[in-house]
């Protein structure tokens, strides 16, 4: 049963149901009990009475089984001559007491008494009368309780339904609501056991929104992005149309595909940023050593390096490990490392270390002799698409937003200052594993 | 024509100066505002293409300067930005269009010209003077009914020249018209395209005012 409201429901209604039916009986032996000793007093009254009279009336016969009476009387004299009128088919002894018997078939109370005149008196009554009696009493006093057991069913019905009215106007709220409407729901005037959880859906909706709109801000700038290296395309495109000649053509196919590549190099950045964005699904995270990682993404920048004569100076002198996912960590490393390459006057040195800070937390450093970051552009530098002043041509302005989406899915904190003499010096501390 | 192009992205720019260098306009390329700012206050130039994300100054930063000290230089507004406040603003600040990236090469030729021509205060884009005949789309010449075929250089010495007839410019003023900077320029280039220009149209197409420059006359 999926409803609360049913559940509830049945379960009152079983409980009166199963109260009603223990007070009932109860009820009803209680009423069979007390409706049996009246009758027995009865009994013995009648008996009593009646050997007063017969005490009285010596020798005559008595009408022993008056109308309209359940009652059979038998007088017996002091000689043990039934002095009732015979024929009745009854004992022909008594038993003095009270006391149970079966006469053909049926079953009778009976009670008997020596009068002071020591006649006999024996007064009868058929136990189906009895319980007959007994029963219409029991459901006399039973009658109003099956009603209050109706009437409670009613009101355990609408005090349910009355209950529940929070959820309902809850349901109701978000029935209205498309993906657009994120915000929180009223939350006033809830019930204890309900307003815990509108409070968590709230922050829910709260953090989903946030995600939402990062989201559509994040598609909505790519596309923005996108269209410098489209622009470029289709006017290197045209060119290409237009060459008269060779030389033209020539020309304008390498920018043409160099435009292409550009157009390329954005699409895949954006590709793993989204794959490393902090709401992406989690990848395997195990032991990495940092500093084999380390070695494998300079190796990744070596030809761009050479091309601009740039020494990669690697600095790993132990193991370092750290627990992580080894592909997003070599993404981390390689962008840093380009950056540095990119951003560095040529003939010049890229420092690269890996090693445990005196805290023991694996550190990697990047250093090149670039013109590093004014302090004031620094925290802009990790926003998306984010380009300095005097940026290198062609970049996608997602290289900085990538390393801190990755960095911060390892638990690993960037920092940027500058490189003594100059340039830039990026710190990237990870938790001690 | 002079046009100052200002575009931080490399390849736009490349590529605008090249189909503009096809067309046989000067174009000189500035990456961000101040830069393109500097320029103006340096040089005149016929036309400005600016893109609105530029780093340093943005490019409407840039526009609202242009006009705030009257220079009255058409400018286009190139941007990817082509939501309409953007374009409203833009406008709105003194812009003479608005080109969406991407865009086409010939589409926004087409706009230079108009913007031009609206500046001159000329609706058509057919220019006559006398016998001569400058259609300013096409890029044919006539003279007498008769078709001249005239090299972009010489192409841009006689539009400007015929934009304000009567009005005399100055060596240096159609130097500047016809070379970027940084561009090498002949010391008697423009003597070489007047006397050619006379060959092709006749010696009283144009005259010199000693001393000061050359001109048509009304």
């Amino acid at each position: 049963m999926r409803s609360i409201r049913a559940r509830l429901l049945v379960g009152l209604l079983v409980l009166v149901a199963v109260t009603s039916l223990i007070v009932g009986s109860i009820t009803y032996r209680r009423v069979l009990g007390e409706t049996s000793s009246l009758f027995d007093y009865e009994l013995s009254q009648m008996a009593l009475s009646l050997g007063d009279q017969a005490s009285l009336m010596s020798g005559y016969a008595l009408p022993v089984r008056p109308e309209n009476s359940d009652f059979v009387i038998q007088i017996w004299d002091v000689f043990g001559n039934r002095i009732s009128s015979p024929g009745l088919p009854f004992l022909d002894r008594a038993i003095l007491g009270y006391s149970d018997l079966t006469v053909q078939n049926q079953r009778w109370r009976v009670f008997a008494t020596v009068t002071r005149t020591s006649v006999v008196i024996q007064v009868a009554q058929p136990w189906s009368v009895r319980e007959k009696l007994a029963r219409e009493a029991a459901l006399r006093v039973l009658l109003p309780l099956l009603l209050l057991l109706l009437l409670m069913a009613v009101v355990a019905a609408w005090i349910v339904t009355r209950a529940l009215r929070p959820l309902k106007s809850i349901t109701a709220q978000i029935e209205h609501r498309d993906i657009h409407s994120l915000s929180p729901l009223a939350a006033n005037d809830l019930p204890a056991e309900v307003s815990p959880m509108v409070e968590e859906l709230n922050r829910l909706l709260v953090r989903l929104a946030a995600a939402f709109e990062s989201q559509r801000t994040f598609v909505a700038d790519a596309a923005h992005e996108l269209r410098s290296p489209l622009t470029a395309l289709s006017l290197h495109l045209q060119l290409l149309e237009r060459a008269r000649d060779a030389p033209d053509r020539e020309l304008a196919t390498t920018r043409l595909r160099a435009a292409i590549d550009r157009a390329a190099h954005l699409v895949t950045q954006l590709l793993t940023l989204a794959r490393h964005e902090p709401e992406a699904t989690p990848e395997h995270q195990t032991h990495t050593a940092l500093d084999s990682i380390a070695r494998h993404a300079a190796g990744d920048v070596q030809s761009l390096a050479q091309q601009r004569r740039i020494q990669i100076q690697l600095e790993a002198p132990d193991a370092v490990l750290v627990q992580g996912d080894a592909d997003a960590l070599r993404i981390l490393v390689r962008n840093l490392i380009d950056n540095a390459v990119r951003y560095s006057p040529e003939d010049s040195t890229v420092q690269v270390r890996v090693l445990h800070n005196p805290r023991g937390q694996p550190v990697l450093e990047v250093m090149d002799q670039g013109p590093g970051i004014a302090s004031a552009d620094r925290s802009r530098a990790f926003a998306r698409f984010y380009r300095a002043p005097g940026a290198i041509e062609g970049g996608s302005g997602l290289g900085l937003a990538i390393v801190k989406a990755i960095a911060q899915r390892h638990g690993a904190q960037v920092d940027l200052s500058d490189a003594v003499p100059h340039g830039l010096r990026v710190l990237v501390r990870f938790p001690p594993s | 024509m002079r046009v100052l192009l200002v575009e931080d992205d490399r390849m736009i720019a490349e590529a605008v100066r090249t189909a503009l260098g096809q067309d046989g306009h000067v174009t000189d390329w500035m990456a961000d505002g101040s830069a393109a700012l500097g320029a103006l206050s340096l040089s005149r130039f016929d036309i400005v293409l600016l893109d609105l994300g530029l780093p340093r100054k943005d490019g409407l930063t840039v526009l609202r300067q242009l006009r705030e000290r009257g220079d009255v230089t058409p400018v286009i507004i190139i941007t990817a930005r082509d939501d309409v406040r953007t374009r409203v603003s833009g406008l709105d600040s003194g812009a003479d269009d608005y080109l969406v990236k991407p865009f086409d090469l010939d589409e926004l030729a087409a706009r230079m010209r108009a913007a031009l021509r609206r500046s001159a205060g000329r609706g058509d884009p057919v220019i006559e003077h006398g016998e001569i005949r400058v259609n300013t789309v096409t890029r044919e010449v006539h003279t007498a009914g008769n078709p001249v075929t005239l090299s972009a250089k010489e192409f841009a010495v006689l539009e400007a020249l015929l934009l304000r007839p009567g009005a005399v410019l100055s060596r240096a003023q159609l130097e500047d018209r016809l070379y970027g900077f940084g561009d090498a320029v002949e010391s008697n280039a423009i003597e070489v395209y007047i006397h050619a220009l006379r060959r092709k149209l006749g010696s009283d197409a144009i005259r010199t005012q000693r001393g000061a420059g050359y001109f048509v006359p009304r």
